[in-house]
């Protein structure tokens, strides 16, 4: 048991290391402006070459045979400040037992920041005092989903689940939760 | 629903006097044979005329105390948030400001904007959201990196994200397809009701419903005329004209006109009636639509509400009624203009604005909004999508009558870009195939499920066969992720590196007939990794492994994913033969997208009441349907097609860092052509081929996948990225060898495992394959 751990840390740390030139860097997803902006010429002449003739490979057109290598990252994309806000919000109108403008809200900042695990976790609350905890659930699986290496995330995550799940009755799902808190 | 406009009885009138001044005739006096004929006919005249009155009173206060309009329902677009690293580039936000009905100018007034380069200054109007207002503000921000830069609230509340008004781009209407925004009497500027009473009606709040004096000089000016050529109409006459009557101008209706009028002031406080009025009047036509009432006339010509008018402005909505359509100020700018002058004449003569202020607004443009605030139609396939997703919830009648608003969660920017990819990439081919080819696309949000942009055909303006949402196509190829994420669920059987065999076999049925499947290119390869098998989107491994894991778990698979039925139980069902909607494919291929999350599309995120009050909400929902573990490995394999295997033409089209997973399709004979394929923050499904279910010399990767390129290549968005999911590693291999391997050796590939499956062997670079010493190690400890 201990060596499985160990082990999966010792792969997370690797994969870790490892992931640096895997991906951009920083970790969080990459932007990528469009290649044209058309107002300044509405029709552009194409730059796309291939498109009016069929498409016949060529070997000399092919792309560099260095390999490009499908693309991953250790942790959730961090949040921005407008979503961060609205989090905030969120939060306030929740303690203000406003649970539905909660979500309104966490909505809004879901659709800034769809790759933030916090957006999801703020869901699993405000559906915790919704009392749709299926719904709550769902969201913080969507949450550790995201949450990556981050250990912090995934602790809060966790013990989330597990407030859920007993809620829910789930007593085994919940120990098994919080154990999961615990190891991290 | 407790609509505000329906009749409120404080405003009737408590108690109709009616009076009744009959003459009697004196008795006992012999009268001549033809006074007592006189008496009769006037007696059967006077009882007609009294039934004939109590019928036009019930016909008058039936309509008046129950709905008076049927107030169409609005449709908007997402609203537009700005703030410090918002994705938009200029031109698309350029033109989501102009689809809004924002002028360009000097951002002074609500609802203008100055553009200069990158930089923006925009004047909003405001709107209140079911979950709060937005006030007015005046923003300024930059563009640059089609990101918003040095977001500022210049005036206003300030705040860090504003959401601009949501742009309408639709309306469902009722059959005689009016289009009216309701305003009560107090929203209507003192000067507007004035100036309408001035032009129209002077006496409006004086007489009874009809002014003889008016009518006599108009009898008189039509005497000399002979015929027809003014009309002493109060206010009251017009309304009841245009609510109770036909057009034509006869003597009976006349009658008829003057005779409610009368009855219509004696129910009624004139309040009421100047209101109804304001929200009746005829004032325009767009297209089938016919614009009614100055609420909706305002934003019409202006792009401005009612209480925000100039005095120009008003004058040349006032001058409108005498006739909508000779003096339409879009088509015919100098009567309209010589007809508002002459309406500011009057109101300067009435002593309503000062001699000054006239002579300064006569001068003025009229500054109307170079086209209607939208025009009508413009996204034919999504809102046929939005209206299928309202009548689960919604009655036709009352879509069309209560004025009901639909915020959906259509982009516009999205939209324009995914019409202009399916038009001007099918124009490319048009002459490769026999017959007509067609198209059709559907992008949502990856992690919302949002249905940003539909396009239903080539034209996409055409609101005829809706492709995305009613061609039922087989699906082809797209069907192999969820073959192979079926059999990496099991990762003690299948790994991405697991050899599978390339090689042909034949199965007979039961009832003798025979099956053999072929690849594409009709070679065959013998052991290949199995991601390459999905990358390279080969038939047999697929169907070998299909039928290995069995095609009742695929198609739970499928089913878990969000296909409803149809899914056959043939094996040809493995390589596609399984018929599914455009839209049905972007639902399915979110769970991929999302790392198991079954994420349910949707087109309307919320309808409110006229007063946006919400009625219903359609939340964001997830369910996760598959473990995060297995997708991230099909995920890999379907980021592979796009750099190395059927999709690398992408890269083309796209610059090199936007990172992206995908899977062709294609069917018998170029039928179909499919590409189903997503970014970091976008889903796109592409489909081309024939109505007539025709052949083509198209691919998957020569017919959706330019399509689906072209529109990628022009929306700024994130690349796709997964997080790698709790018990997931990556290893450096050798997947011809499924041995570990070293970073540096040249068939080196980094790719992910569940924790467990990863292999037990290594190979050199040489490519000598010893058993895992790590392996035997740990056994050790166990």
């Amino acid at each position: 048991m201990t060596s499985k751990l160990i082990q999966k840390f010792t792969i997370i740390a690797l994969a870790a290391a490892l992931s640096a030139c895997a991906t951009g860097p920083g970790g969080g997803s990459i932007y990528v402006p469009a290649e044209t902006d058309d107002t300044t010429a509405p029709e552009p002449p194409r730059i796309d070459p291939g498109a009016d003739e069929p498409r016949v490979e060529r070997k000399s057109e092919q792309p560099d045979t260095e390999r490009r290598s499908p693309s991953y990252q250790d942790e959730g994309d961090e949040l921005p400040a407008a979503a961060r806000g609205l989090i905030g919000q969120a939060e306030s109108l929740l303690a203000a037992g406003d649970a539905q403008g909660a979500v309104s809200q966490l909505e809004r900042a879901q659709r800034i920041a769809p790759r933030s695990a916090e957006v999801y976790f703020g869901l699993a609350e405000a559906y915790v005092a919704l009392n749709q905890l299926g719904a709550a659930e769902q969201f913080a699986l969507k949450g550790l989903s995201l949450a990556g290496s981050d250990s912090l995330l995934q602790r809060n995550g966790w013990l989330l689940m597990a407030d859920i799940r007993r809620a829910r009755g789930n007593v085994a799902g919940a120990d098994q939760a919080e154990a999961r808190a615990g190891a991290l | 629903m407790a609509g505000r406009f329906r009749y409120n009885p404080a405003m009737k009138k408590s108690a109709p006097q009616k009076k009744s001044p009959k003459k009697r005739s004196p008795k006992g006096k012999k009268q001549p044979w033809f006074w007592r004929l006189f008496l009769r006919v006037s007696l059967i005249g006077l009882v007609l005329l009294a039934g004939w009155m109590v019928y036009l009173d019930a016909v008058v206060t039936s309509r008046f105390e129950g709905r008076r309009f049927e107030v169409p329902s609005r449709v908007y677009a997402r609203p537009l948030e700005l703030y410090d690293g918002a994705s938009v580039s200029a031109s698309a936000l350029q033109r989501e400001l102009e689809l809004a009905g924002y002028r360009s100018g000097s951002a002074a007034a609500a609802g203008s904007y100055r553009r200069s380069g990158g930089q923006f200054e925009i004047h909003t109007r405001g709107f209140r959201f079911s979950d709060g207002e937005e006030p007015r503000r005046r923003l300024s921000l930059s563009v640059f990196g089609d990101r918003v830069q040095q977001f500022s609230v210049v005036d206003g509340p300030t705040s860090p994200i504003v959401r601009l008004e949501p742009a309408q781009i639709g309306g469902i209407y009722p059959a005689h397809k009016e289009d009216r925004v309701l305003v009560e009497l107090d929203e209507v500027p003192e000067l507007f009701r004035n100036t309408l009473m001035a032009v129209e009606d002077r006496q409006f709040y004086d007489h009874f419903g009809i002014a003889p004096m008016s009518i006599a000089r108009a009898m008189l000016a039509n005497i000399r005329a002979g015929g027809i050529v003014q009309g002493g109409s109060t206010l009251t006459q017009q309304l009841v004209k245009n609510f109770f009557l036909t057009r034509d101008q006869t003597l009976l209706r006349k009658g008829n006109e003057a005779l409610m009028s009368l009855l219509l002031e004696l129910h009624y406080e004139k309040d009421d009636i100047l209101e109804t009025y304001i929200n009746e009047v005829y004032v325009g036509q767009a297209g089938t639509r016919a614009i009614h009432g100055f609420g909706l006339a305002s934003q019409f010509y202006f792009g401005e509400s009612i209480a925000d008018l100039d005095s120009h402005q008003i004058a040349m909505l006032v001058g409108l009624v005498k006739g909508p359509s000779y003096y339409n100020p879009r088509r015919h700018p100098e009567r309209a203009r010589s007809r508002r002058n002459l309406v500011l004449g009057v109101m300067a003569d009435s002593g309503l604005i000062s001699e000054q202020e006239a002579s300064r607004a006569q001068g003025q443009p009229l500054g109307v909004a170079s086209k209607p605030s939208y025009s009508e139609n413009r996204y034919p396939a999504y809102i046929d999508l939005v209206r299928r997703h309202l009548a689960r919830d919604y009655r036709q009648e009352d879509l069309q009558s209560e004025g009901l608003r639909i915020f959906t969660t259509l982009n516009p920017a999205i939209q324009y870009a995914a019409e202009f990819a399916v038009t001007d990439t099918l124009k490319s081919m048009d002459g490769r195939s026999e017959g007509v080819l067609e198209s059709a696309m559907v992008v949502t949000s990856r992690d919302s499920g949002e249905v940003l942009a539909l396009v239903g055909g080539r034209d996409p303006q055409f609101a005829g066969f809706n492709r995305a949402v009613d061609a039922r196509r087989p699906i082809g190829s797209l069907v192999k992720p969820f073959i192979y994420l079926t059999a990496l669920q099991n990762p003690d059987e299948y790994t991405l590196v697991t050899p599978v065999e390339d090689k042909s076999f034949s199965l007979v049925f039961d009832d003798g007939r025979r099956w053999e499947p072929k690849n594409y290119d009709g070679e065959e390869r013998g052991e290949v990794p199995l991601h390459l098998a999905l990358s390279r989107s080969y038939n047999l491994p697929a169907v070998r492994v299909g039928l290995d894991v069995g095609i009742d778990a695929v198609k739970t698979t499928l089913q878990n994913f969000g296909v409803s039925d149809g899914i056959s139980d043939y094996p040809s069902m493995l390589l596609g033969s399984v018929s599914m909607t455009p839209v049905t494919v972007a639902q399915i291929y979110q769970g991929l997208a999302t790392s198991g999350f079954n994420t349910p599309l949707r087109t309307i995120r919320q309808v409110t009441d006229s007063d946006g009050q919400a009625l219903s909400r359609y939340s964001l929902k997830v369910d996760q349907v598959a473990d995060s573990a297995s997708v991230h490995l099909v995920q890999y394999a379907m980021q592979e097609a796009m750099q190395e295997g059927t999709g690398r033409s992408v890269y083309r089209t796209v610059p090199d860092e936007l990172t992206l997973a995908g899977k062709t399709g294609t069917t018998d004979d170029g039928r179909d052509s499919w590409f189903a394929g997503f970014s970091g923050d976008l889903l796109a499904v592409t489909w081309v081929g024939r109505d007539d279910n025709g052949p083509t010399p198209l691919t998957g990767a020569t017919g959706a996948l330019p399509v689906w390129a072209r529109f990628m290549s022009r929306v700024p968005q994130h690349g796709f990225s997964p997080v790698v999911p709790d018990g997931v590693a990556y290893h450096w291999v050798n997947s011809e060898q499924a041995a570990i391997t070293e970073q540096g050796c040249e068939n080196a590939r980094f790719m992910p495992f569940i924790v467990g499956s990863e292999p037990d062997i290594e190979a050199s670079c040489g490519g000598s394959i010893q058993s895992r010493v790590r392996g035997w190690f740990e056994g050790l400890f166990e």
